[in-house]
């Protein structure tokens, strides 16, 4: 024992002898911020690759929002929840109506899921219906004239949200 | 371990390269087409059958891999039948997990337009007999 901490001590003041506690610390503090910056490598050229939360603009209280471009029903952003998530009290059901609007901000399209908030009675405020992309009730996947309440436990509509789940594709 | 990881990638490129998918454009058009029920990631809701880890299982009998393009969600879908059989290679590969077979026969363009000419009135009875025809041939092979 007494050998390895003969050793030890040896090694630690030729260390103290040939660096300084300042280069110690440079060193330290370097592979901290170097091991801190590294993980967020990779994610950040993920996020510019495909931005499914864009930059945007605009009040999602208003019918003029950019995502609402094919919504038809109740602005959950009026009725207690946003344009993202559903009020209090009401269930987000996972089958839903989807389309493609433009972001002004970038000009690029993006696949919006209008996921419809249930369990509740109609909530009765900013009603919005700008239906592009809509179709006749025979393309019932492609119409939002149909109660949308249809993988929630209550089918009782009470308002609709706009979530953005990708970009949508460019053929060009 | 560099070796290991550079014939991963090398082979994870050329499965998909193989079945030819464009893997952007089949997700967008899973999420126009299909996502609206089955959900983002084919879990499904309710009375929307559960496509993760399980759509594979049609493979295994011809009825079976014809149902997948006879469904009328698939058959009479806005899709072009190229477009199709992408968005069916893509849910295969991308949601099938264990139940596809890594060297299972892709589908293509021709044989979607050929099965879809004659979309199923009747889903619900017809999906339980194939699971059941499929289950009865896994345990003749087993035995």
């Amino acid at each position: 024992m007494k050998f390895i901490d003969k050793l030890f001590e040896r090694k630690a003041r030729q260390l103290a002898q040939s660096s300084s506690r300042r280069s110690m610390l440079r060193g330290l503090g370097g592979f901290l911020v170097g091991a801190s910056a590294l993980p967020l490598l990779p994610v950040a050229r993920d996020a510019s690759a495909g931005p499914t939360t864009p930059a945007e603009e605009g009040d999602q209280a208003s019918c003029d929002y950019w995502r609402y471009c094919a919504i038809d029903g109740f602005l959950c952003s009026c009725c207690g929840g946003s344009a993202n998530s559903c009020p209090p009290g009401t269930e987000m059901s996972p089958i839903t109506w989807i389309g493609t609007c433009r972001n002004p901000v970038d000009g690029r399209n993006y696949v919006i899921s209008y996921n419809d908030c249930c369990g509740k009675s109609a909530c009765g405020a900013c009603l919005c219906q700008r239906d592009e992309g809509d179709r006749p009730l025979y393309r019932s996947d492609k119409t939002n004239d149909v109660n949308w309440c249809l993988g929630t436990s209550s089918s009782t509509y009470h308002c609709s949200s706009a979530i953005v789940v990708g970009l949508a594709f460019d053929n060009k | 371990m560099r070796l290991l990881l550079t014939l991963v990638v090398v082979f994870s490129s050329w499965s998909v390269q193989a079945l030819d998918i464009n893997t952007q454009r089949a997700k967008f058009h899973y999420q126009m087409h299909c996502e609206g029920c089955h959900t983002p990631d084919g879990t499904g809701a309710m009375s929307v059958p559960r496509m993760k880890d399980q759509v594979g299982l049609f493979l295994e009998t011809d009825a079976g891999r014809n149902y997948l393009v006879k469904v009328p969600g698939s058959a009479t879908s806005a899709l072009d039948n190229e477009e199709l059989a992408e968005v069916l290679n893509w849910i295969l590969v991308e949601m099938g997990g264990a139940s596809v077979a890594a060297n299972f026969q892709p589908y293509t363009a021709s044989e979607v337009g050929d099965l879809r000419v004659t979309p199923l009135n009747e889903v619900e009875r017809y999906r339980a007999q194939l699971l059941l025809e499929i289950a009865e041939q896994r345990s003749r092979q087993a035995n």
